[in-house]
């Protein structure tokens, strides 16, 4: 059953690849890294839901290889490259060459730890031990997934390097370094705290692709207090504007109060009933009326 | 980004008392995360009941549906009150929504007490086995949420007879009512399996 659903999801990462235009750069590594472990991994996922297999590798490295290439895989490596995709956005900078140094030393170091570990669990290698006898001869891929284990560690270091050095050094990466089409690449790197000085209107699903000619932004919010538009949930069209709370200190005195009912309640319960009426009077001086926003509406 | 067409808004209203206001479906999305607590509840309740032979079981009375039903009068009422405060509160009518408001604060207020009376008929708490941990688990929840929104109504009757009718104030009127709303209608099932269940599905197996 899960194999129906992953396959269907590795089908679709592919058409939208063949329908894309692709550029080889550091996140584009770790999503074609992504798809070739988490491909692995299902496969011998699929042979684990055999019974006959099930029987012979059930608790062994086989299935410790399975389940590494499904997580890392699945999930440490669309991390990186997203990180590596958004970090310019949310620096300004980027570097893409030590990036892809990064990806080989990770993926290499990844499958030297964890290939041979399927071998290990089809020679009967069971899991979560910490030594074996000897003679079993586990010793070589035992040794290369400890080679490649400090491989993976080297990447983290590498990683966290790169990060540093792209952002105190890399190269300033303007608005859309990777002429993305979607809206958050329009804003300068690092957005400015408003984000956009004049709402942008989606015409299309990728709106930076589309003819400057066509492109619409929204004009007439006000600017000196924190207002959004809202629009029809169907058509999108503009409907009214909303004014969202300015700062305040009642969330912090309501948080405080509450803290003062939960923590006393540890010690004496009746405080729990003290807290709860202490909190109310937070939330009322919360979400009691101000009269400049009354004078507004 | 340079755009060669814009949209102006500077002319559309402040503020909405309608279902395109986001606080109307952050409303609405609270009524079903609640919803989907009191049918685990509901579960529980009849799976609970599949251990037992009998149910209740030896020992507890069978609930008394006379207070309980009659309650279910002035809870079905209230619903008006509420109707007619959002419509007020759409019509921006002062007098309309404190006396819609009102209604539904008095009719919620009796429904309360009939439920208490109720409650205090039964011969089993909390600790009386699961039976009773899951009975009060379910009138506790609801009792909370019709207590939370009364206080919610009260205190929005309150801002109103100071004068506060800005947007915000009648918007909260309106989502108000939808609470309400939800209160009434998932009162219903609880209601049939808390009164009618041990009737219905009682008999020893």
């Amino acid at each position: 059953m899960i194999a129906i659903a992953s396959g269907t999801q590795i089908f679709c990462w592919i058409a939208t690849m063949w329908s894309g235009r692709i550029k080889m750069r550091t996140p584009m590594y770790f999503v074609c890294g992504f798809i070739f472990i988490f491909v692995l991994g299902g496969l011998s996922g699929v042979l684990l839901a055999s019974v006959p297999l099930d029987l012979q590798v059930h608790d062994t490295f086989f299935v410790v290889a399975h389940f590494h290439y499904v997580l890392i895989g699945g999930a440490l490596f669309p991390l990186f490259g997203a990180f590596y995709h958004w970090f310019p956005k949310f620096t300004g900078r980027v570097d893409d060459w030590i990036g892809k140094i990064n990806f080989w030393i990770l993926f290499v170091g990844f499958n030297l730890t964890f290939f041979p570990m399927h071998l290990l669990g089809l020679k009967g290698m069971t899991r979560r031990v910490y030594t074996y006898p000897a003679e079993m001869g586990w010793e070589h891929a035992n040794a290369l997934a400890t080679v490649g284990a400090a491989i993976i560690a080297l990447g983290g270091i590498v990683f966290i390097l790169n990060a540093v050095n792209s952002y105190r050094h890399g190269d300033v990466a303007g608005a859309n370094p990777w002429d993305s089409g979607t809206l958050e690449w329009a804003t300068a790197s690092p957005p400015a705290h408003y984000n956009f000085v004049n709402l942008p209107a989606a015409t299309s699903r990728y709106p930076l692709w589309t003819d400057p000619k066509e492109r619409v932004v929204v004009t007439g919010m006000c600017d000196d207090r924190r207002e959004i538009l809202v629009t029809t949930l169907m058509d999108a069209e503009p409907h009214h504007r909303a004014v969202l709370p300015a700062a305040s200190i009642w969330p912090f005195l309501t948080t405080v109060l509450t803290s003062i009912g939960f923590v006393g309640s540890i010690f004496q319960f009746s405080w729990y009933y003290i807290g709860m009426a202490l909190a109310f009077v937070g939330l009322l001086g919360w979400f009691w009326p101000r009269k400049s926003v009354e004078a507004e509406s | 980004m340079t755009a060669q067409r814009s949209i102006d808004v500077a002319h559309l209203p402040i503020g909405d008392v309608s279902d395109q206001a986001p606080l109307w479906w952050g409303q609405l999305i609270l009524a079903f995360i609640e919803a989907s607590m009191f049918f685990i509840l509901l579960a529980m309740y009849f799976y609970i009941r599949l251990s037992y032979d009998m149910w209740p079981p030896p020992g507890v009375q069978l609930p008394h549906v006379g207070p309980a039903t009659l309650a279910l009068v002035p809870l079905i009422v209230s619903a008006l009150g509420s109707y007619l405060a959002s419509e007020a509160a759409k019509k921006n009518d002062r007098g309309g929504m404190m006396l819609g408001l009102g209604l539904n604060l008095i009719l919620a207020t009796t429904f309360t007490v009939l439920r208490g009376v109720s409650w205090y008929s039964f011969n089993f708490n909390w600790k009386t086995g699961a039976y009773g941990s899951i009975v009060w688990a379910i009138m506790w929840l609801h009792t909370v949420d019709t207590v939370a929104d009364m206080i919610f109504t009260a205190i929005l009757l309150l801002l109103l007879a100071l004068g506060y009718t800005g947007v915000k104030q009648r918007l909260g009127v309106h989502v108000d009512s939808i609470l309400w709303y939800f209160i009434i209608l998932i009162w219903l099932p609880l209601y049939v399996a808390i009164y009618w269940g041990p009737y219905i599905v009682g008999a020893p197996k």
